[in-house]
């Protein structure tokens, strides 16, 4: 099987996957209890403008049908109106997301190099104090929530020495970039704002360390143990045997094959913290697509809920096939048994 | 090794990132910032809850401004006249005030604004829409509202019609709209934009993040010396947040949804008070008079007698005070004389006997519902359970999300014996009250759960309404307050304060001062948080930071 065949395979078994995804969440979000017309308009809406708006949102029409508008509405690139935003749905996606985007890409960052390498290190010292020291990080890091992590940052770092602020994405006596790409990072870079750079960098800081802390001690010990798996092969005793120094054998034979697990691992995780985000989000009132999906769950904006589902739904299927893409690179067997040799 | 150098690469990035707090320091500014839950409208149109209310009040004028004794004073009206059958009053406009883009405010405006808003329908709109006949300007200095009928708090209900620039919003409609000719009514640009001539301007508004305003410069009224230069509402209610940006001097003013430990704890951090604004929002246990057995007078009285008030007023949420009456103290028009039920579980009994349902009781127990999103009303609930044992009523408590309540109480089939309910009026006077809690018209919504239909109080509210004698009115508002609280169709269990955080060092709140002194906060929701009655003192700010 070509490549091309195997990308098209996976692409079409996503749309299945995202159709399903869409029927179920569609269902669910109107089969919440409550009137979302009403929801939206306030209890001392007229009885006129809340049937104009049940109405607008086929709220009147049965549940299929509904769900038909909708479908057309989305393959014509429009997911509805948000019943809080009061503007068209992926107004908000495109307002929200690069927020949510930039602290997962982040948090993603330092859930690879810091796990990574302290997986390295443990599986070079191991069963040393350095391992074992790590080992006892790794149980507390996994085993604490993201939230509990936040809160104990932002008391510590933000809070007693007023380290990092705790707060927003940039402080609010620094200029900020002209909207580009909406990850202020980048933008700011491009525009060469670099006071609008270093402040984003430190609000950063809390909410992607305290969102990645448990997927970095997770890498770790996939990347030790695989490590550990792999130094008991006979192609690494043959390398050691022939003189190959120590560090070259670990970082070019031992580290590309050990490192496979961990970034099947490593792509859903990142996938994950998209969606796991929200409480993050929520305590740093870091305007994300995570905190607005919990916003639009709470008040029953269905359009919105929707959509935000949706979104996520795109993100992981897509990080899902990369993944799936750059394990093939890496692991050539993966590639044989596709190929079906 | 390659490993220790990207180790040691990540150590030098991160002290690089600390080392830069150092070149962003923060500057002293001369803002107020507070915190509350969103969504946030700042179109007058729309906005109709806390935080809405608060922005719009900043953002834009009304012919007429609420005072701290629930009065109004000429505002952009200098002056008014209304006719003896209380149908049509004329307003003479205040000349040379400009909106925020500096062209100037004339009835013209006003005519739009009343207009807009009873074509969307949506905010404040509810307290004109059965009253406006019409509304025109006769010169671009007086306008003239014709009523349908006569409406006493009318004068009182104007501090919800805020002004709009009617050239400004006329140039940002959007055609796609729903209204005709007038398409969106430019609701959507004054998502995040204003159109007013209040004291403050938007500078930036974020959806779900926050609104940053700014002093307008041109304000008609002269703005005291110390008046914050801008203010910032961050939407934000999470207590770690809230409690860092306190505790780092980042926020000037606190929401009032904290739990009580909140408050306990950030009132110990040096130049940080409590205060708590009572804004007439009343907590009640509301039962439904026409299902048994709270259909059953002396079964309500029973009910009445034996809870215990003090407990939710100092235990479950201290700083309230027992509600006396269906009025809040605080609003104008409440009866301070009406009967106050005090825990009396003699009386209980005897009132429990009088009952149909006496004999029976084990086959009637009653369902409580406590709403899910608000966790203190669980231990409420759970008290009156307790307190209804006592008598021998059996009460199941029931949790039961917001949306959910809306959808019980539609109908008296779906809806449970009890309900614990807070209500705010929708204007400040005691008969916003008496009309969307007692009025039959209000059956079906979550303001009257207990499904009271009685003409001859529903005669009597509307009479009263209709009062346009200010002292006549506020005479009949007293005696309906006497006539509800003899049916007992609710228990009224306390008046809620606001309770708000804010930093006592640097900043002067008139309202948190007024609380302090025992003196009533303003009635009106929204304007205790009037920037004008703000003062910032920044260097005091920067002094407490460096101790």
């Amino acid at each position: 099987m070509n490549f091309s065949r195997y990308l098209a395979r996976r692409l079409g078994y996503s749309v299945f996957v995202l159709i399903g995804l869409s029927i179920v969440i569609f269902l669910i979000a109107r089969m919440v209890p409550g009137d979302p017309a009403r929801a939206a308009l306030g209890p001392r809406a007229t009885e006129e403008a809340v049937q104009a708006l049940r109405e607008k949102l086929h709220l009147d029409k049965p549940i299929y049908v509904q769900y038909v508008y909708w479908l057309k509405s989305v393959l014509q690139g429009d997911f509805g109106e948000s019943l809080f935003t009061r503007r068209p749905v992926i107004e908000d996606v495109k307002e929200f997301l690069p927020a949510t985007l930039e602290l997962a890409l982040f948090a993603g960052l330092f859930m690879a190099v810091f796990g990574i390498l302290l997986g390295i290190l443990a599986a070079r010292y191991s069963n040393t104090w350095v391992d074992n020291l790590i080992r006892v990080f790794s149980y507390l890091g996994i085993a604490t929530p993201a939230f509990v992590v936040a809160i104990i940052l932002m008391l510590v770092l933000g809070m007693r020495y007023e380290i990092f602020p705790t707060i927003g994405r940039l402080s609010s006596w620094v200029e900020a970039p002209p909207r580009i790409t909406g990850l202020i990072t980048l933008d700011s870079l491009i525009t060469g704002n670099f006071a609008a750079f270093f402040d984003a960098l430190k609000h950063l800081f809390l909410p992607a360390v305290s969102l990645s802390l448990g997927g970095m001690f997770q890498e770790a010990r996939i990347t030790r143990s695989s490590m550990l798996e792999n130094m008991k092969k006979d192609y690494i005793a043959a390398m050691q045997a022939y003189g190959v120094p120590k560090r070259v054998v670990m970082s070019k034979y031992l580290l590309k094959p050990s490192v496979i697990p961990t970034v099947s691992i490593l792509g859903l995780d990142f996938a994950s913290l998209i969606g796991n985000a929200f409480l993050v989000e929520l305590l740093f009132n870091w305007p994300g697509l995570s905190r607005y999906g919990i916003n639009v769950m709470l008040r029953k904006d269905v359009e919105a809920i929707v959509a935000v589902i949706m979104i996520l739904g795109i993100v992981f299927t897509v990080v899902n096939i990369l993944v799936d893409l750059i394990v093939a690179y890496l692991d050539p067997r993966i590639r044989l048994v596709e190929r079906g040799e | 090794m390659q490993w220790k150098k990207l180790l040691a690469l990540a150590a030098v990035s991160l002290l690089l990132l600390m080392a830069a707090g150092g070149v962003l320091a923060q500057e002293s500014q001369k803002i107020v910032r507070f915190t509350e839950a969103w969504p946030t409208y700042i179109d007058p149109a729309v906005a109709a809850d806390f935080s809405s209310s608060v922005s719009v009040a900043n953002l834009y004028d009304t012919l007429v401004f609420p005072t701290y004794d629930g009065e109004v004073v000429p505002h952009l009206a200098e002056r008014w006249e209304i006719s003896d059958d209380g149908l049509t009053y004329t307003f003479y406009l205040r000349k040379g005030v400009k909106f925020h883009d500096g062209s100037e405010l004339t009835a013209e405006d006003v005519v739009f604004s009343m207009n807009r808003l009873l074509t969307i329908g949506q905010g404040y709109s509810y307290i004109f829409k059965p009253v406006i006949e019409k509304v025109e300007a006769l010169d671009d200095y007086t306008v003239r509202f014709t009523l349908k009928k006569s409406f006493g708090p009318f004068l009182y209900a104007l501090v919800r019609l805020y002004v709009l620039n009617k050239d400004l919003v006329m140039q940002h409609i959007e055609d796609t709209g729903e209204y005709g000719e007038y398409g969106d009514y430019g609701k959507r640009w004054l998502l995040t934009h204003d159109a007013g001539s209040g004291p403050y301007m938007v500078k930036e508004m974020r959806m779900e993040e926050y609104l940053h305003a700014v002093q307008f410069p041109d304000y008609w009224k002269p703005i005291p010396e110390d008046a914050p230069l801008e203010f910032k509402f961050i939407g934000t209610t999470e207590t770690a947040t809230v409690r860092t940006l306190m505790s780092k001097r980042e926020l000037e003013i606190s929401d009032f949804r904290q739990p009580a430990e909140f408050y306990k704890n950030i009132a110990k951090l040096p130049g940080i008070k409590v205060a708590k604004l009572f804004g007439g929002s009343t907590f009640y246990c509301m039962m439904h008079n026409q299902k048994p057995p709270t259909d059953d007078i002396h079964f309500r009285k029973a009910l009445a007698y034996c809870i215990d008030y003090d407990a939710i007023a100092n235990q479950i949420f201290p700083g309230a005070r027992q509600a006396q009456g269906p009025v809040s103290f605080i609003l104008p028009g409440h009866n301070p004389d009406v009967y106050q039920y005090k825990r009396d579980l003699e009386k209980a009994r005897e009132e429990l006997k009088k009952s149909k349902y006496y004999e029976q009781l084990d086959q009637y127990p009653v369902d409580l519902v406590w709403c899910a999103e608000v966790p203190d009303e669980e231990k409420v609930a759970l008290l009156i359970q307790a307190n209804a044992a006592e008598i021998g009523i059996k009460v199941n408590v029931v949790k039961t999300p917001w949306m959910k309540i809306i959808d019980e109480v539609a109908t008296p089939e779906s809806t449970a014996h009890m309900y614990l309910i807070f209500v705010s009026p929708h204007y400040a006077e005691a008969g916003s009250m008496l009309q969307s809690k007692y009025h039959s018209s209000s059956c079906g919504t979550w303001e009257q759960t207990e499904w009271l239909q009685d003409p001859e109080l529903d005669a009597m509210i509307e009479d009263a309404i209709a009062t346009v004698d200010h002292e006549e009115r506020f005479a009949k508002y007293r005696k309906i307050q006497e006539y509800i609280v003899d049916l007992c169709p609710s228990l009224f269990l306390i008046d809620q304060p606001e309770n708000y955080a804010y930093q006592d060092y640097y900043i002067d709140w008139v309202a948190a001062e007024r609380a302090e002194r025992g003196e009533k906060v303003n009635p009106v929701m929204g304007y205790n948080h009037y920037m004008l009655d703000v003062k910032v003192y920044p260097e005091k700010r920067d002094e407490l930071l460096k101790k």
